[in-house]
């Protein structure tokens, strides 16, 4: 019987989950992914986490505790640097350590280093090294990897063309997504694509009549390119992407207006805000609002302020 | 003659207001909604109702604030209105040319700029209610002044003391620390007044390009010291309307005027204040998120279900309710 290895579905489950599991089945496990986010996880990860921590962290831990009774293994890799140069969140660095210091009984937490600042070749052979506690075969995990990089290619292939990650990793149909009006939703991944942390917001804007763009729609080149329009350059990949998204949308006018969803401890999400409003307040082109999240966010003021914007919004279409 | 009914139902107070085609207010009331939403319509509908002439007929009724989906299924609402919407329309209504709301209320804080009579910006207070009209409220009863002579004790000041505005419990030991020093109550009133208008400006206006005419309504702007306070900050003239503790319930009317053009009106009568509305909640079983669901009833029969994250209670409810809330968006 093959082990089984849970992967949490949070954080950077909607950036890389075709890539991490493609590769696990490949080197022979079997995978178990966590439930949607529920109110459980979410009490169950903030009753374990220190308190300063980000609403997407402690959900996170609500997931291990999810997974924890029906796998062997929980994959938990250590995402230092995505690209060259530059960083992820502390958090992701030292997100192993985190769970494992959690005041609860976890199984064996797995966690492959991703760092691609140490270079292409020291990339793989951290690769060969969490491969080895499955095959002997150094041939076999190469190929599991180079399996998970073409998974990864043809996931970002559906989101270009407009899925949402759930849509895409469950291979559903793309949802309908033309109202006369059009969102960018700016803001980390697993603050966009959770339908919990953000109260359905999606699904909301759709039934108003809205449709939504978020950065999955932009190819990677014109969001790098975006993003360099900073004087100088950000070192945290993934809020790179949240700006090279904002400031596209900002130049080109392609949505109405842009909803900037952040979380409310998140230490590099503060200092986006002031990026996104002061290059919105400069062009004047669209008008952007931010939605601070936290564990304690009603849904009655949240909801109030979308509609409002939305309403504001589509008054200035007439 | 027609008539439109505006009701805005927010945390203190329940406002109920007419208006006519022209968009005039016919009749008003204000009353406080003592945490009974419920009753608060009902008894505002029959105070209403006695105060009313007797050839008025209701051709619109709109609904806003924060018990709006409540009070819009209890009278049948034609339109559901966020109240930052309900607050600028009503704004511009009154001054035509207004180009910054400022609205204090019970429990929040907006602000609202406008050009050439359409919303560019807004923003609302988030988490903190730190410097609205609760926090005056209790300030007035611990001080033992009556909250409508708030204002007037304000503008007796001649020294206005720093009191700390950043949060309301910080700015109460301030305010106690400066009473046990001997300083004169109208003075500390008036540094409480300044010290809620450098709050708001710091945490709302923030970057914010305040012009002229400036309107200034919600329950707070009856109180003369925050007016003057609010004047001194920003160096211009401050502009509160006749109606301005009722704005949104005359933007909620105004709304329905627009909204119902020749189509027949969801307007269920006076009647509703004599029917007993009862609402239940209970905790969902369908999945771990347990949501917390509020049912509205009447004689058992449900009218309308909230609260529930995936939505299928929503679709419980009645269809027009649906019906309402698509075109209060669209």
């Amino acid at each position: 019987m093959n082990a089984t290895v849970g992967i949490p579905q949070a954080l950077l489950f909607y950036k890389y989950y075709p890539l991490w599991e493609t590769f696990l089945k490949e080197l022979g496990v079997d995978i178990v992914v966590s439930n949607p986010t529920t109110k459980k996880i979410v009490n169950s990860g903030t009753s374990l986490a220190e308190n300063e921590l980000c609403l997407p962290v402690k959900i996170f831990f609500g997931h291990l505790v999810d997974l924890k009774d029906r796998v062997d293994a929980i994959f938990v890799p250590r995402v230092v640097s995505v690209e060259r140069g530059t960083y992820t969140c502390p958090k992701f660095l030292g997100l192993p350590d985190l769970a494992r210091s959690l005041d609860t009984q976890l199984p064996k937490i797995l966690d492959p280093v991703f760092n691609s600042r140490l270079g292409r070749k020291r990339f793989y052979e951290s690769i060969f090294d969490f491969g080895k506690q499955f095959t002997k075969s150094k041939f076999r995990i190469w190929r599991a990897w180079m399996a998970g990089v073409s998974a990864q290619k043809a996931y970002q292939k559906k989101l270009l063309a407009g899925a949402t990650p759930i849509e895409a990793i469950a291979d559903e149909q793309v949802s309908t997504n033309n109202g006369d009006l059009k969102i960018g939703l700016a803001g980390h991944p697993y603050n966009v694509h959770d339908p919990y942390i953000n109260l359905n917001l999606i699904k909301k804007l759709k039934k108003w009549g809205v449709s939504v763009a978020t950065e999955e729609m932009i190819p990677p080149k014109i969001l790098e390119h975006e993003a360099n329009r900073l004087p100088k350059r950000l070192f945290w990949s993934y809020e790179r992407e949240v700006v090279g998204a904002a400031f596209h949308w900002m130049r080109n006018k392609s949505v109405d207006g842009i909803i900037y969803i952040l979380s409310f401890a998140c230490g590099q999400d503060s200092l986006i805000q002031v990026l996104l409003e002061s290059e919105a307040k400069k062009r004047k082109s669209v008008p952007l609002m931010s939605l601070v999240i936290d564990e304690h966010s009603g849904e009655a003021g949240m909801i109030t302020r979308v509609e409002a914007f939305i309403d504001m919004l589509r008054w200035r279409a007439v | 003659m027609r008539g439109y009914l505006g009701i805005d139902v927010g945390s203190v107070s329940t406002n109920l207001v007419v208006i006519d085609e022209k968009g005039d207010v016919i009749n008003l009331i204000y009353r406080r909604t003592q945490g009974q939403p419920i009753n608060a319509v009902r008894q505002g509908m029959d105070e209403l109702r006695q105060n009313l002439p007797n050839d008025i007929e209701i051709a619109g009724v709109g609904t806003t604030g924060s018990a709006r989906y409540l009070s819009g299924v209890m009278v049948g609402a034609d339109i559901i209105k966020n109240e930052i919407t309900a607050h600028a329309v009503a704004a511009s209504h009154i001054v035509p040319q207004v180009r910054t709301v400022i609205e204090i209320g019970g429990q929040d804080s907006k602000i609202i700029l406008l050009r050439e009579g359409i919303v560019v910006d807004f923003a609302m207070n988030t988490v903190c209610a730190a410097g609205t009209g609760s926090f005056l409220d209790h300030q007035a009863a611990r001080l033992g002044i009556p909250i409508e002579e708030f204002g007037h004790y304000a503008l007796r000041s001649k020294v206005a003391c720093q009191i700390a505005g950043r949060c309301s419990v910080f700015a109460e030991s301030d305010m106690i620390h400066k009473q046990q020093m001997g300083y004169r109550m109208e003075d500390i009133i008036y540094g409480l007044c300044q010290a809620l208008v450098r709050n708001y400006l710091n945490n709302l206006a923030k970057g914010k390009e305040l012009a002229p005419p400036i309107v200034f309504q919600g329950g707070v702007a009856a109180n003369a010291g925050m007016k003057k306070a609010f004047e001194e900050a920003l160096k211009m003239k401050i502009i509160i309307p006749e109606h301005h503790h009722v704005m949104g319930a005359i933007g909620a009317a105004l709304l329905a005027r627009t909204a119902i053009k020749n189509r027949k009106t969801n307007f269920k009568g006076f009647e509703v204040s004599s029917i007993d509305y009862q609402t239940r909640s209970f905790y969902c079983k369908g999945c771990e998120n347990n949501c917390e669901v509020v049912k509205i009833q009447v004689e058992g029969k449900t009218l309308a279900c909230w609260g529930g994250r995936c939505g299928k209670w929503e679709v419980q409810g009645p269809e027009e309710l649906d019906a309402v809330v698509y075109s209060s968006t669209n």
